[in-house]
């Protein structure tokens, strides 16, 4: 608690500062950000950005753009215009493990992780560090390192399963040590792209813990379908896309309230 | 100089022919049903083994290309229900399986023909040729391959883009678990289209073997070139064929007759390496969104 | 308390480097072979089949090691087997001929003098120098595979692809060799240069053999290793965890090569003979089918499989079924993909495993009936529980 009220104060006070130079100082900037695939417009003329220690929720209806805007600031694909600046860097069109190695650590919508590893050979191949091939040759598990591993395991609830291969988890147990890798990364913006897809309530409700319980520390962007988790998640701002393009940002009682948002997303109904 | 230039561009053209008469029946099996068919030489050998016997029992080349595409397609219906369907999934050990369906193949016919070769005649209308330019003649019967390679490409053009088994050839290539979905018989599918590839690869063994004396090991080369073809063309598109065929036929014909054979094929392989540096899935490949 | 308890799940199932029943039967098992000179004689045919099946151990753990380790599938390896062991050859021959004169009295290797040279080359005058022979027989192999591992792993070329490229290059080699035959021996190979076929250099062999055993121990089971599976595994994932994956990649397949080089120069100085046929393609997958028999991914697996093969060959030589040795080898090819894809130690290892844990199916089943129950307890009381009718 004390260590996320530090954290909210600084993240306010280095707000404030960049507000008073008059230029900003996010962690995570997007400008102008254009996608084009085979004619179509994915994203279009996109400006978005993320302060530190934010929790942002990313919302939008199906093909707005959420996961190609994932995949562009990961580098999976190439933007036809725009600007990526991540912690001052520009990091537009880097390789995937170069943007990795900037701090931005990615889940997938679909649990990807090492199928025959155990879990914890998973969390440990994840572990911060150098990546050069000689550099890694002859180095070994500090106990310092086994001890963030079992850490992060528990810390995911995942300790007993820790010398099963990885595919003998569940969907749900596949998403938990998806995220406890990217923890384990140390990464400095966290993306995670629909983490409950697939769970039960009690999954979603404890996934949901387990990201407000990582955010205290880290700066994620979540994107997410289902309400419920919004709601228990969305402690700072909202972002609703559409068509490529920003539509509303703000609380989650804002974007809520906003019009043009009810119209384009929710339809008739709305939230439920 | 330009006049001997001119009839190697001529040559390489029907090299070109041979490649992509070898390859056609690969690039369809490989790019559908994603299978790599280490046994394609084998198959190519026994349908060269079926026109010698169609040759033996007085038919020509004409008569032995559909016996050799029926023969072959049988084959490799075999092969396809009773090895490859349980290992779609797994591309790397399809070509390990299939390896050891080419070496059964070769001693088979080995035992059943023999060690000798047997030799294949042209059929009478395409023996000789004409003088294009100079004095060396180009045989009719390499027309008739370029032709022959010309046909298969279209007829395989047709049947994958204006046929409703076309149609869903090309939905599984894209999708196959929502064709899946849609009640298309994927299975069946790729068991088709693996006949066909096989039919395909038939047809070539019967028109090679009157240019190749005909014997148990004469495929290999054969299908190392086909996979070449492949690789440089690409399998996203059929014209991959015809285009990687195309550049390496000339290649090869024009390096090696600047220096030798065997420093043309090192040179071509060499150009091929560097191309898919530019081009990892060949000219023509299927870009794959993740 | 609490603490304590949290403390005791800390342990992760590591397997030691080498087991104890493993250090006794390799000790025995080395023994056993070394002292094989000194039993039966150094002119014993089975003595010669040892050291090459020994070498050949090697090639299959090279070809482990990428395909095994790193899920790349090299149809190529015999490429740097052959280039190591024609390096040593040359360099044996070259020597030899100089003590040894031909019939002509020249003294440089027959072949060359039959193919019209009359002088060595004076690009092969370096061979002459035995070691340098063997550096450069380690070396160009690794720096060849470096190459190859640049122009097509970093464009993120593998599976099908490397494997048709390799075989590919395998076979253009194999054609290089037969066409310059005034520099290679064509299509005869490189013969009658005297060979090492006795206890010391078998020993010399069985201390390379345990070295890269150890080395390929290594490298497979410390961080590195773990990092090499999980590009095996999910390549994307990895290169989204920051890694190179390119980088790994060529790292493995340099040390492979490195070692079917070392396995190749071996083989030429044992046996006395190289043909273009060691290079070939041929060659290549036949080192596959043995790590696929013996179990790839394990690593006692290829020297199994690379024994167990070569050594049915070799009994079954002499009788009627020698003639259907191929047939043979493709229904193995056919039968060890479709019945046993992980290969015998690797099956075995299996058993081992399911007599210990259960199956995967088991833990799965277990796990999901964990999972069931407490999904049970947290629902609401008054639900609808299975079993309920629906009104």
């Amino acid at each position: 608690m004390i260590a996320s009220a530090i954290g909210n104060r600084l993240a306010l006070r280095s707000q404030a500062m960049s507000w008073y130079r008059g230029r900003t100082m996010s962690l995570l900037e997007v400008n102008q950000l254009t996608t084009k695939v085979s004619g179509y417009t994915i994203l279009n003329n996109l400006n978005f950005s993320i302060e530190k220690n934010e929790l942002r929720v990313l919302l939008g209806p199906n093909g707005a753009g959420k996961t190609t805007l994932m995949a562009m600031i990961t580098g999976q694909f190439k933007p036809t215009s725009g600007k990526i600046v991540f912690d001052g860097r520009d990091i537009t069109g880097l390789a995937p493990d170069d943007i990795f190695l900037a701090g931005i650590s990615r889940k997938f919508q679909v649990p990807n992780m090492y199928e025959t590893l155990s879990v914890y050979n998973n969390v440990m191949v994840s572990l911060a560090g150098d990546r050069k091939v000689f550099k890694y040759l002859f180095k070994r598990i500090t106990p310092a390192e086994n001890d963030r591993i079992w850490e992060i395991l528990e810390f995911v609830d995942l300790a007993e399963r820790a010398n099963d291969p990885a595919d003998t988890l569940s969907h749900g147990e596949r998403q938990w040590l998806e995220i406890a890798m990217l923890v384990a990364s140390r990464p400095k913006l966290l993306l995670l792209d629909e983490p409950t897809t697939g769970m039960t309530e009690e999954g979603k409700r404890r996934t949901a813990d387990l990201i407000l319980r990582i955010a205290k520390n880290h700066t994620v962007l979540l994107v997410e379908h289902d309400m419920h988790v919004v709601r228990q998640i969305a402690r700072d701002k909202v972002t609703v896309m559409h068509q490529g393009q920003v539509l509303a940002e703000g609380s989650l009682a804002e974007v809520v309230d906003n019009q043009e948002v009810r119209e384009v997303y929710l339809g008739k109904g709305g939230f439920h | 100089m330009s006049q001997a230039l001119i009839s190697q561009v001529l040559i390489g053209l029907s090299v070109a022919a041979i490649l992509a008469i070898a390859a056609m029946g690969l690039a369809i099996i490989f790019g559908i049903a994603g299978v790599i068919n280490m046994a394609h030489g084998q198959f190519i050998m026994v349908g060269a083994y079926t026109a010698a016997v169609v040759g033996q029992l007085g038919g020509n080349t004409f008569v032995a290309i559909p016996v050799a595409f029926v023969v072959v397609a049988l084959l490799g219906l075999i092969v396809e229900r009773g090895i490859i369907q349980w290992i779609y999934d797994r591309p790397l050990e399809t070509l390990l399986a299939t390896w050891g369906v080419g070496i059964i193949l070769e001693v088979l016919m080995k035992v059943i023909f023999g060690p000798e070769l047997y030799y294949v005649g042209a059929p009478k209308i395409l023996d000789g040729g004409i003088r294009l330019i100079g004095r060396l003649p180009y045989p009719y019967y390499r027309m008739f391959l370029i032709a022959v390679a010309l046909v298969m490409l279209f007829v395989t053009l047709y049947i994958i883009f204006r046929t409703d088994f076309g149609l869903k050839v090309r939905s599984v290539r894209r999708n196959r678990a929502m064709s899946g979905c849609l009640g298309i018989d994927t299975a069946r599918i790729d068991m088709l289209i693996f006949m066909y590839g096989s039919g395909l690869a038939g047809i070539a063994g019967a028109v090679l073997a009157p240019i190749k004396s005909v014997s148990t090991t004469m495929g290999f080369s054969y299908a190392v070139g086909s996979y070449m073809v492949i690789v440089l063309g690409g399998v996203g598109n059929l014209l991959g064929v015809p285009t990687g065929s195309f550049l390496i036929g000339e290649g090869e014909t024009l390096l090696a007759y600047k220096y030798n054979a065997v420093i043309g094929q090192l040179l071509v392989f060499v150009a091929i390496v560097i191309a898919i540096r530019v081009f990892p899935r060949g000219i023509f490949g299927y870009h794959e969104r993740r | 308390m609490e603490n304590k308890a949290a403390q005791r799940t800390r342990v992760v199932e590591r397997a030691p480097l080498l087991p104890l029943w493993a250090l006794i039967l390799g000790a025995l098992l080395i023994a056993i072979i070394g002292s094989f000179p000194y039993l039966s004689g150094t002119n014993s045919y089975v003595l010669l089949l040892i050291g090459k099946f020994l070498c050949f151990a090697i090639f299959a753990l090279s070809i482990d090691l990428i395909w095994g380790f790193a899920g790349i599938l090299s149809l190529g390896q015999a490429v740097y087997f052959g280039i190591g062991a024609y390096f040593v050859a040359l360099s044996l021959k070259i020597n030899y001929a100089m003590t040894h004169p031909t019939r002509y009295g020249s003294k440089f290797p027959d072949f060359m003098e039959w193919n019209g040279l009359t002088a060595l080359p004076t690009f092969m005058e370096p061979l002459i120098n035995v070691p340098f022979a063997v550096v450069a027989a380690l070396a160009v192999p690794t720096f060849l595979a470096f190459i190859f591992g640049v122009i097509t792993f970093k464009r993120h070329i593998y599976g099908v692809y490397c494997a048709v490229i390799t075989l590919a290059e395998s076979l253009i080699l194999q054609e290089f060799i037969i066409e310059y035959q005034a520099y290679t021996g064509g299509f005869n190979g490189i013969t009658d240069y005297g060979n090492f076929v006795g206890a010391p250099f078998l020993w010399i062999i069985l201390a390379v053999t345990i070295a890269f055993f150890l080395i390929a121990r290594f490298i497979t089971h410390s961080r590195i290793g773990t990092v090499l599976k999980s590009v095996r595994d999910n390549d994307v994932r990895a290169e989204f965890m920051g890694y190179n994956v390119a980088n790994y990649r060529i790292f493995v397949f340099c040390v492979s090569a490195f070692m079917a080089a070392a396995a190749g120069a071996m083989y030429a100085a044992w046996v006395g003979i190289v043909s273009f046929l060691d290079t070939g393609p041929l060659f290549s997958v036949e080192g596959v089918i043995w790590t696929a028999v013996g179990g790839r991914a394990t690593l006692i697996g290829p020297f199994v499989g690379a024994f167990l093969v070569r050594g049915l060959e070799f009994l079954l030589s002499g009788s009627w079924f020698a003639n259907y040795w191929q047939v043979f080898m493709g229904i193995l090819f056919i039968a060890v993909v479709l019945w046993i894809p992980d290969g015998l130690i690797g099956t075995l290892g299996n058993w081992i495993r399911k007599y210990r844990r259960g199956t995967l199916t088991q833990i799965r089943e277990e796990q999901d009936r964990i999972a069931h129950d407490r999904q049970r307890d947290w629902e609401p009381p008054g639900a609808a529980k299975p079993g309920d009718e629906l009104v």
